[in-house]
């Protein structure tokens, strides 16, 4: 069993010194040739890239700016002013300029106090995810025989629940709330990851600079996470892209179900929960929330692409 | 104004052109299709607490008496004379000449058998409350009986106008309970015809409805009930012709349904009241904080319901003081301490009470979502957190009765019994839902409910309510209003008990 060495890979993975190998593939990063300047070089005329990563950015931005920029807090309720139109209909009015909600809460607030939760839902699923698929994908790639076949078996097993029953019933097990929703997404969406890695994985393992590795002495540990690893990152953020918008949806999908996040928190999938009986008569209580996860997730989405091209450019279609 | 109207009209419009059922219900087909979120558990009125099965009980089965609700007095029914022999023991004379759906013959044995078996525990009656206060009804002759009370009852008249109808002996010693779930018969002015799990009932005029009854022959040929839990798609149902009347319209979308063609809107007040019951022995979580009088006073004083009522409620509804509908017998707000809208003190109470950056606390609720979250809101205003467990009203009852809830977001409509006893018998005199379990309260109560004199009954029920109140035991909030939307072409008018009458409608 060829599992021992990377029994603790964190551990022995953390690199002593950050040195770039001279077995490495790409070249030195000082000349001005670098595979980095290069793709943003790319990037910069890359149209989906840009759109994606400008909108990404300012998400981020008004979710680390809330407190600053959002002029009303997301809680204080009115229930005097309850439901008031956004600006560009009849009786809006610029104090609150997206409305308010059926409870008073200044919408706009709420909007950007709710791209809180999305991004952080969406990074924290991600990051869980990637590290368990991550690990478990360098494992199978790397060593191939049992530990391949112990790890795919692992996948099929994964891939055979279906994400949103399972999520429901955790969530309805534990009860809904914003810890729950990231852990239960988190150990999920790993399969992805893990298929991917797995893939490139074996992709490299034979080539030359692993090879020399292993000769100089290298524990299987280092060459995992200091020598593949480097290597078969683009990939691996494009599926990172990929699972934030997932874990995003699934988010609001569960708490427009009533097992996600928890009120007053200002999910943006609670907001559209809460917009749904008035669809009909007040469509832009509903409108709102779901235009700005239709962005976010076109954002990403669009960003992952873009990364995958520049990065890439080979693969482009 | 004008500009709301045409793009809720067109929002109909569109409904209409999605949704184009065959409309199967309506004056054409002499049918009332009536539609309600939930099911009750079972069609046996005293085998489901869900104001679906009280308004089956009302159109299917007959009472003993009838309380006219323009009068308020008390009206021969089944029973033509009635008397108290002494403060326990009531003596009816049956009407002759009352035949049961499956064509029985009505008689004394029907009332001592549905009385009688309802209170053995093999019967496992739901609604307890509305029994208990008998021990045993006895026959005297084919047109005479006597109901002997465990303790004087004077609300007993008021219980026999409600929520005790009479079933068919005979038929329901050979079908048992299982079987007359699924075929009831009584003796009322709709006869049922199909009950489907699920999708609802279907009932029809009974031809053989015997003549004179207070409540008159109905006029509408055939009665549906139908079960459809989405509000949205009741709403779109109705437009569209499916069925024909629904009710508890939330007042948002009942401002807009005004605009809709061939659709008429009624908001009315209930005796439905909602409150808050705190957990005040600290059953749900060890420490409570509501153990504490100053932080129950504290939340009562933190929530406007003068706002809510006013922005949120609507439609006639009216911020309750005392725990129990103010049109009730007993029930008086007159001298019980009230709490105005108050978030300063609110915090120093909560200061006062060694909580200055408040605490976390869970709530059940299982009714409108949006007042629970404006009671959420409120709290966290002044430092108190909230999680919210949102139930299904038995899930949630259960949960209450096992201790496991903090603060209940309760609504009770009193089985439409304009006694103070069918609201404070169930929360307050230590039964399975009194979360306090306050001997001074308990004592109080059984002497109101116990004593002849009207005038005393009073004054211990004023003490109840006062202490209750003073202690902070439950939050009363408000009434609740109801809005009906029904097809233009029928008239229905609404009563406060929260009881559609169908058997009065009629089309136009």
């Amino acid at each position: 069993m060829t599992l021992q060495p990377s029994a603790s890979p964190l551990a022995a993975g953390l690199p002593e010194t950050p040195a770039t190998l001279p077995v490495d593939g790409p070249a030195p990063p000082s000349t001005a040739r670098s595979p980095t300047v290069l793709a943003l070089r790319r990037g910069l005329h890359h149209g989906g890239f840009l759109i994606g990563a400008g909108i990404l950015g300012i998400i981020l931005l008004c979710a680390l700016a809330a407190p600053l920029i959002a002029p009303h807090d997301p809680y204080a309720q009115d229930v005097s002013r309850r439901l008031i139109p956004p600006i560009w209909q009849q009786k809006g009015t610029w104090d609150h300029v997206l409305g308010t909600d059926k409870l008073g809460r200044d919408y706009l607030s709420r909007l950007i106090y709710g791209s809180q939760i999305s991004l952080l839902i969406g990074i924290a699923a991600a990051a869980i995810s990637g590290v368990i698929g991550t690990t478990l994908g360098l494992c199978a790639g790397y060593f191939g025989g049992k530990v391949d076949a112990v790890v795919s078996y692992v996948v099929t097993t994964r891939l055979a629940m279906p994400v949103v029953l399972v999520a429901l019933a955790m969530a309805s097990l534990v009860g809904g709330s914003l810890k729950v929703v990231v852990l239960v997404l988190g150990f999920l969406l790993w399969d992805r990851f893990a298929v991917v890695t797995r893939a490139a994985t074996r992709q490299i393992r034979d080539q030359d600079f692993i090879a020399a590795a292993r000769a100089t002495g290298f524990s299987p540990a280092r060459i995992l996470f200091q020598e593949v690893l480097p290597n078969i990152l683009n990939a691996l953020i494009v599926v990172a892209t990929l699972e934030m918008a997932h874990a995003i949806l699934l988010e609001a999908a569960l708490s427009f179900l009533g097992l996600g996040v928890q009120p007053p928190l200002p999910s943006w999938g609670l907001m559209i929960a809460e917009g749904k009986p008035y669809m009909f008569f007040q469509p832009w209580v509903i409108t709102i929330p779901g235009v700005a996860l239709l962005v976010l997730v076109l954002a990403i989405n669009l960003l992952g692409d873009g990364i995958r091209d520049v990065t890439a450019p080979e693969g482009r279609r | 104004m004008a500009r709301h109207s045409s793009a809720a009209c067109a929002a109909l419009t569109l409904l209409m052109l999605a949704t184009s059922v065959p409309a199967l219900a309506g004056k054409a087909n002499d049918t009332l299709v009536y539609a309600s979120d939930t099911e009750p558990e079972n069609v046996s009125p005293y085998h489901n607490s869900a104001r679906e099965g009280v308004i089956l009980a009302r159109n299917v089965w007959d009472t003993l008496i009838y309380r006219d609700p323009k009068t308020g007095t008390y009206q021969p029914m089944l029973a033509t004379a009635w008397k108290w022999v002494d403060p326990v023991t009531l003596e009816l004379t049956l009407r002759e000449g009352v035949s049961f759906h499956n064509g029985d013959a009505f008689g004394a044995d029907d009332v001592a058998f549905t009385f009688n078996y309802v209170l053995t525990p093999e019967a496992r009656t739901v609604t307890k409350q509305n029994v208990d206060w008998m021990k045993s009804t006895e026959v005297v002759d084919a047109r005479t009986v006597r109901i002997h009370l465990k303790t004087a009852f004077p609300a007993a008249l008021e219980y026999l106008a409600g929520p005790t109808p009479i079933f068919p002996a005979a038929y329901f010693k050979t079908v048992g309970l299982d079987g007359f779930a699924k075929a009831p018969v009584g003796t009322g002015p709709y006869r049922i015809t199909a009950v489907e799990n699920g999708r609802g009932v279907k009932m029809e005029r009974f031809a053989k409805y015997w003549p004179g009854s207070p409540i008159g022959s109905p006029k509408i040929g055939k009665l549906e009930f139908r079960v459809i839990p989405d509000a949205d798609s009741r709403m779109a149902e109705l437009v569209t012709g499916g069925i024909d009347w629904i009710w508890r319209v939330p007042s948002d979308q009942a401002d807009q349904l005004k605009a809709a063609p061939n659709v008429t809107v009624l908001s009315a007040e209930t005796m439905r009241v909602g409150f808050l019951q705190f957990d005040t022995l600290g059953r749900a979580t060890a420490n409570s904080p509501l153990k504490d009088v100053r932080v129950r006073q504290a939340i009562s004083y933190a929530i406007d319901r003068k706002a809510m009522v006013d922005n949120l409620v609507r439609g006639g509804s009216r911020v309750m003081n005392a725990a129990c509908f103010i049109d009730q017998f007993g029930c008086t707000d007159e001298g019980v301490p009230r709490f105005a809208y108050d978030p300063a003190k609110a915090k120093a109470l909560l200061k006062e009470a060694g909580y200055p950056d408040g605490f976390e606390i869970d709530l059940g609720a299982y009714r409108e979502r949006d007042y629970a979250e404006a009671v959420i809101g409120y709290l966290r205003a002044v430092g108190i957190k909230v999680r919210l467990n949102y139930l299904r009203y038995a899930a949630l009852r259960d949960l209450i009765r096992g201790g496991k809830v903090s603060i209940a977001f309760q609504t009770w409509g009193s089985f439409s019994v304009l006694d103070v006893s069918a609201f404070t018998g169930v929360y307050f005199r230590g039964g399975d839902e009194d979360l306090t379990k306050d001997p001074e309260t308990i004592a109080a109560l059984q002497a109101g409910d116990g004593a002849t004199d009207p005038a005393v009954r009073k004054v211990k029920y004023a003490e109840a309510l006062k202490r209750i109140a003073g202690q902070a035991y439950a939050l009363p909030m408000f009434s609740y209003s109801t809005n009906y939307a029904f097809t233009s072409d029928l008239a229905f008018t609404a009563q406060p008990d929260e009881l559609p009458r169908f058997y009065a409608a009629q089309w136009k």
